[in-house]
C-alpha cells in the first residue's frame, strides 16, 4: 500500500492524497453507517478533470478498485469503499464554470453543493428544482450519480429530468462529452440518461449541463392534521386525481411530527395519526387557487386541521424541520433505517395500510414518512434495542415491504439508488435479463472491474450487514 | 453530565446518524475540504482512541483533534443534538490528563492572574518560545479596564435596573474601550453599574485546552464574586464569557458541589449587554449616526435564543444607521480563543474565506460582540472600522 501513496502523491501533490488511518474514518461508509463499512487505502481529492484522469489512467493500469465520492450523505451505501482500494472525493471541484440565463442552463462541476447553488440561483430569479433533503452538504455529482430527488418530485422530477449532458472520466482514463447544453438531443444512445444513475460504477461524473427554470414568483405552505394515516393518504390520491399539482406533499406521522414540533410555533396538535406538509408554488393566481381547491378537499375529507402558512419564516421552519427527520429521529431510537419504496399514487392508501399491518405482525416499529406526492415513501424500521432477533424480525419485515410495494406495481427505489442496501431486492424487480443487460453494458464501460466494485448487484456471498 | 467524562458519553456519540450535514457549517472542514476535519470523522476517531483504545491516539490523532475551533457550529447545526463540543472537550481533558500538557499550565497561570503587571507580556513572549504564539497578537491597551474602572456607577436620574458587570480578558487588556461604551450606555438607560474587584478570566480559554483544574480554580473566584451580588441581571459584554457562565460552568464540577448553587445563581442572570437592553427596551432613544455596518455574528451564540438578533434590533433603533448583511453572517473568521496563536496556517484560511464577504460589502463598521473576532478580522480590515455593537449605540447618545 506504501507504492499505492507514493504513486498517488507523485500524480497529484501531497495536498491531494490522504492515507493516515486517523483521517479515513469519515471513508467508510455514507449515513448507513449500520451496514457494511470499510475504510479505504487512500483518499485522493482531484482538483481538476486532468487530475481524475491521471488517477483512472493509473488505477487502470494497476488495477485497483476507486469508489467516487461526493458528502458521503447517501443512504444505499452507494459510496462505501467495500473492496478497499481508493476513494475520490470530488468535493474540491466545486466551480460553478457557467450560467447562460438566456439558455437557461449551467454548467457545473460534481463537487458544488446543492444548497448554496440553488441559493446563488434564486437571486438571480433562476430555479433549479430537485431537492434531496441533504441538500446543504449533498453534491450535484452525487445526486446525478444516484439520480437524487425530493419532496419536489411530484411536480419538478428529480435531477435525472434536469441533466442535459456531462462531462465523464471513464475507468481507463479517457474524458467524454455526452450530451450538451441543449434541452433536446436525438443522437443515438442517450449516454447522459445512462451515466444518470451509475452510482460511480461506469465513469467518474466530473461536470454536468443543467437545464434551469425561472423561480416562481409565488409559493403557499399548507400543513394538514387528520384522525388516520389512511386519510391522510386519501387526501393526496385526491388531489392528484383533482388535478391540482403541488410542488411538494410530505406525508408524516405522529412519531415524525413529534421530534418535529419543537421547530413549530404553534405546535401542531399531537393527537393526529397523519400529517400533510405541502407546498404549492407558481404565479399568485395559480397558488391561490390551487391552495382553494386543496382547501376544499381536506374540508370534504373531513381533516382535522387545516394550517395555511403565510409566513415565510414560520413556513422555512416547517421545510427545515422536514429535512431534518431522519436525524432527529436518531434522538429518539437506536437506530433508523430507510426504505425508498415508490409506488403509483393511487396505491399509497393501500402501501400506508400494508405498511402498518405488516409492523403489527411482525412486531416491530416502522415509522413513515415520505413524498407522498409522487408515491414515494420512505418507511423507515426503527430500533429502541439491537439485538439479533430484532435484527431478523427487521430484515423480514422489509422483505415483505418491498415484495408489496413491488405488487402495487411499485419500484424499490425512488430517489436514494441501490448501492449495496438494496442489491439484494434488485432482482426482485428487474429479473435476471434486465439484470444481464446491465452486467453486459458495466463490462463494456469498466472491463477490468474498478468502478466502484461491489454495488447495484449483489456479490457471491455478497452482504450488506456488518 | 457533569465533570467532562468521556466515559458518560458512551451512548450519546452513538447517536451521530453519519448524515454529514456537519460538513456544513464546519469551518475547519469548509477550509481544509478534506472529511478528516469534520465532526463525524473527529467523534469517531474518540471513540476509536481515546474512548476505546482500538486505535493508538497518534500525533495524527491529536492534531486531528486539536484543529477543531471549538466553535460550536456542528453542535447548533446537528439534528441528532450529539454535544460535539462537549464530547471533543472531554476527549482534550482525558489526554491532557494523560500527558500533563505545560501548555495549560502557563495559560491557566495567565489568565488567573489578571491584576499582575505585565503578566500577560511575560507569558506572551514565554508563548512564543514555546511555539504557540503567531506574530498578531493584540496589542495590550495602554492602561487595562479594571486599572480605570471598578466599583458601582449610578446614572444621574432614577435607577430602574442593577447590574453587575463580568469583564472578560478581551474587554480588560485589549479592548477596554468596549467597557467603557457598556457602563455608559447602561448608566444612560437608568442602570446602575456594579464592577465587583477580583474578577478573573471565565475559564474558555483553559476549558478549550482541556485544563480543568485551571478552569475549576477560575469559577470559583468568580463565582464568589458574583453570586451573590444583589443585581437584577449579570452582564457580559463577550459572547464566549456568556457562554461558558451559561452553558459550560456547570459541567465542569460535579453535580452536588456546593459551588453549583452559586454557578446556577450566576448563569440564571447572565445576558450579553446588546442582549439585555434589547430585552429591557432602551429608556432613551439613540440619536441620528449616519453608519452602514455589517453584523459579523460570532459562532458562540448558542446559548442563549435571542443574543445573535439583538444587535440587529438594538442598532435599527438608530436613526440612519443602515445594516448590511453579509451573505453568510454566521462564517466564522478563524480566531476562536488562542486557535490563531496555535494554527496560525488553518485560521489564515479560514479567515481569508471570511474575507470575501467582508471585503466585499460598502459597510463602514463591521460590528461583533466577540472581542477575539474583533481583533482578528480587524487585523486584515483596515479600512474600515471593526469593533464591538455597544460602542455605535454609545456613539449614537453622543457618550
Amino acid at each position: 500500500m506504501q507504492g499505492l501513496v507514493k504513486d498517488l502523491t507523485a500524480l497529484l501533490g501531497h495536498s491531494q492524497v490522504l492515507s493516515h488511518p486517523e483521517e479515513m474514518l469519515a471513508y467508510a461508509n455514507d449515513a448507513t453507517h449500520y451496514f457494511k463499512s470499510r475504510v479505504p487505502d487512500v483518499v485522493v481529492f482531484p482538483h481538476t478533470t486532468e487530475d481524475v484522469s491521471k488517477i483512472m489512467k493509473y488505477s487502470f493500469e494497476q488495477v485497483i478498485p476507486v469508489t467516487p465520492r461526493g458528502a458521503g450523505s447517501g443512504l444505499a451505501g452507494g459510496c462505501t469503499p467495500v473492496h478497499g482500494g481508493i476513494v475520490m472525493d470530488l468535493k474540491r471541484m466545486n466551480k460553478i464554470i457557467e450560467i447562460e440565463q438566456n439558455n437557461m442552463t449551467t454548467i457545473v462541476e460534481a463537487g458544488v453543493v446543492l444548497k448554496p447553488f440553488q441559493d446563488m440561483l434564486e437571486k438571480r430569479r433562476l430555479f433549479y428544482p430537485p431537492d434531496p433533503q441533504s441538500a446543504s452538504v449533498c453534491t450535484i455529482g452525487g445526486n446525478i450519480a444516484t439520480r437524487a430527488g425530493g419532496p419536489r418530485g411530484v411536480k419538478y422530477g428529480t435531477t435525472g429530468n434536469y441533466v442535459t449532458g456531462l462531462e465523464v472520466v471513464l475507468p481507463d482514463g479517457t474524458v467524454i462529452n455526452p450530451g450538451g447544453k441543449f434541452v433536446k438531443q436525438s443522437v443515438g444512445y442517450d449516454l447522459t440518461r445512462l451515466m444518470t444513475g451509475s452510482e460511480g460504477t461506469l465513469g467518474v461524473i466530473t461536470r454536468a449541463n443543467l437545464r434551469l427554470l425561472p423561480f416562481p414568483e409565488a409559493n403557499r405552505t399548507i400543513v394538514v392534521v387528520t384522525d388516520t394515516l389512511e386519510q391522510a393518504a386519501e387526501i393526496v390520491s385526491e388531489i392528484t386525481g383533482r388535478g391540482a399539482v403541488p410542488a411538494m406533499v410530505e406525508f408524516l406521522t405522529k412519531m415524525a411530527i413529534a421530534v418535529m414540533n419543537s421547530y413549530f410555533s404553534p405546535p401542531l396538535p399531537a393527537d393526529g395519526e397523519g400529517y400533510l406538509l405541502m407546498y404549492f408554488d407558481g404565479t399568485e393566481s395559480q397558488v391561490e387557487y390551487e391552495a382553494r381547491v386543496v382547501t376544499e378537499i381536506c374540508n370534504d375529507l373531513k381533516a382535522k386541521e387545516i394550517r395555511l402558512v403565510d409566513d415565510k419564516e414560520a413556513a422555512n421552519n416547517y421545510w427545515t424541520a422536514r429535512a431534518n427527520v431522519y436525524p432527529l429521529i436518531q434522538t429518539i431510537f437506536q437506530r433508523a433505517t430507510t426504505e425508498d419504496i415508490t409506488v403509483p399514487r393511487n396505491k399509497l392508501p393501500e402501501l400506508v395500510r400494508t405498511v402498518q399491518s405488516i409492523a403489527a405482525e411482525e412486531g416491530i416499529m416502522i415509522g413513515l414518512a415520505g413524498h407522498a406526492g409522487d408515491g414515494n415513501m420512505h418507511p423507515s424500521v426503527l430500533f429502541t434495542q439491537i439485538t439479533p432477533e430484532i435484527l431478523e424480525k427487521a430484515d423480514i419485515a422489509v422483505d415483505r415491504l418491498i415484495r408489496a410495494g413491488l405488487d402495487m406495481g411499485g419500484t424499490i427505489s425512488g430517489e436514494h439508488g441501490i448501492g449495496i442496501h438494496k442489491a439484494k431486492y434488485l432482482e426482485w424487480e428487474l429479473g435476471l435479463v434486465q439484470i444481464e443487460l446491465m452486467k453486459g453494458i458495466k463490462k463494456v464501460f469498466d472491463p477490468k472491474g474498478i468502478m466502484n466494485p461491489g454495488k447495484i448487484w449483489m456479490e457471491e456471498g455478497g452482504d450488506v450487514h456488518v | 453530565m457533569s465533570m467532562y467524562k468521556l466515559e458518560e458519553y458512551e451512548s450519546i456519540i452513538e447517536k451521530c446518524s453519519h448524515c454529514s450535514y456537519c460538513q456544513s457549517t464546519c469551518p475547519s472542514y469548509l477550509s481544509q475540504m478534506s472529511e478528516s476535519h469534520v465532526a463525524k470523522n473527529r467523534l469517531l476517531l474518540i471513540k476509536e482512541t481515546v474512548m476505546h483504545d482500538r486505535m493508538p491516539y497518534s500525533k495524527k490523532a491529536q492534531e486531528l483533534l486539536d484543529t477543531c475551533l471549538l466553535c460550536t457550529n456542528c453542535t447548533q447545526t446537528c439534528s441528532s443534538k450529539v454535544p460535539i463540543v462537549d464530547i471533543i472537550i472531554a476527549a482534550r481533558i482525558k489526554t491532557q490528563e494523560k500527558s500533563g500538557g505545560i501548555k495549560q499550565t502557563v495559560m491557566s497561570k495567565m489568565l488567573a492572574q489578571r491584576g499582575l503587571t505585565g503578566v500577560l507580556t511575560k507569558a506572551g513572549s514565554l508563548a512564543q518560545k514555546m511555539g504557540i504564539a503567531t506574530k498578531e497578537v493584540p496589542p495590550l491597551a495602554a492602561k487595562s479596564f479594571d486599572k480605570m474602572y471598578s466599583g458601582t456607577y449610578t446614572p444621574s436620574g432614577e435607577v430602574k435596573k442593577r447590574v453587575a458587570y463580568f469583564v472578560g480578558c478581551g474587554t480588560n487588556f485589549f479592548f477596554p474601550d468596549t467597557g467603557e461604551a457598556t457602563v455608559k450606555v447602561l448608566n444612560h438607560n437608568g442602570m446602575e453599574v456594579v464592577i465587583p474587584p477580583g474578577q478573573v478570566c471565565c475559564g474558555i480559554p483553559t476549558l478549550s485546552e482541556g485544563d480543568l483544574e485551571g478552569t475549576r480554580s477560575m469559577l470559583e473566584t468568580n463565582m464568589k464574586i458574583l453570586a451573590d451580588l444583589d443585581v437584577d441581571a449579570i452582564i457580559t459584554d463577550c459572547t464566549s464569557c456568556g457562554m461558558m457562565f451559561k452553558e459550560k460552568a456547570a459541567k465542569c464540577l460535579p453535580e452536588g458541589d456546593p459551588l453549583q448553587e452559586k454557578i446556577a445563581a450566576v448563569a440564571g442572570k447572565m445576558w450579553e449587554v446588546t442582549e439585555y437592553l434589547q430585552t429591557e427596551g432602551l429608556a432613551e432613544t439613540p440619536g441620528q449616526l449616519d453608519i452602514q455596518w455589517s453584523y459579523h455574528v460570532p459562532c458562540h451564540r448558542g446559548w442563549s435564543p435571542t443574543v445573535k438578533d439583538a444587535p440587529r434590533k438594538l442598532l435599527a433603533q438608530i436613526p440612519n444607521a443602515r445594516l448590511n448583511e453579509f451573505g453568510n453572517p454566521e462564517q466564522c473568521c478563524g480566531g476562536a480563543g488562542t486557535y490563531y496563536m496555535e494554527h496560525r496556517e488553518e485560521a489564515e484560511k479560514i479567515r481569508d474565506m471570511r474575507l470575501q464577504d467582508i471585503n466585499q460589502t460598502e459597510s463602514d463598521a463591521i460590528l461583533t460582540q466577540c472581542p477575539v473576532c474583533r481583533f482578528y478580522i480587524g487585523f486584515k480590515v483596515k479600512d474600515r472600522e471593526v469593533t464591538h455593537p455597544i460602542k455605535i449605540l454609545a456613539r449614537s447618545y453622543g457618550l
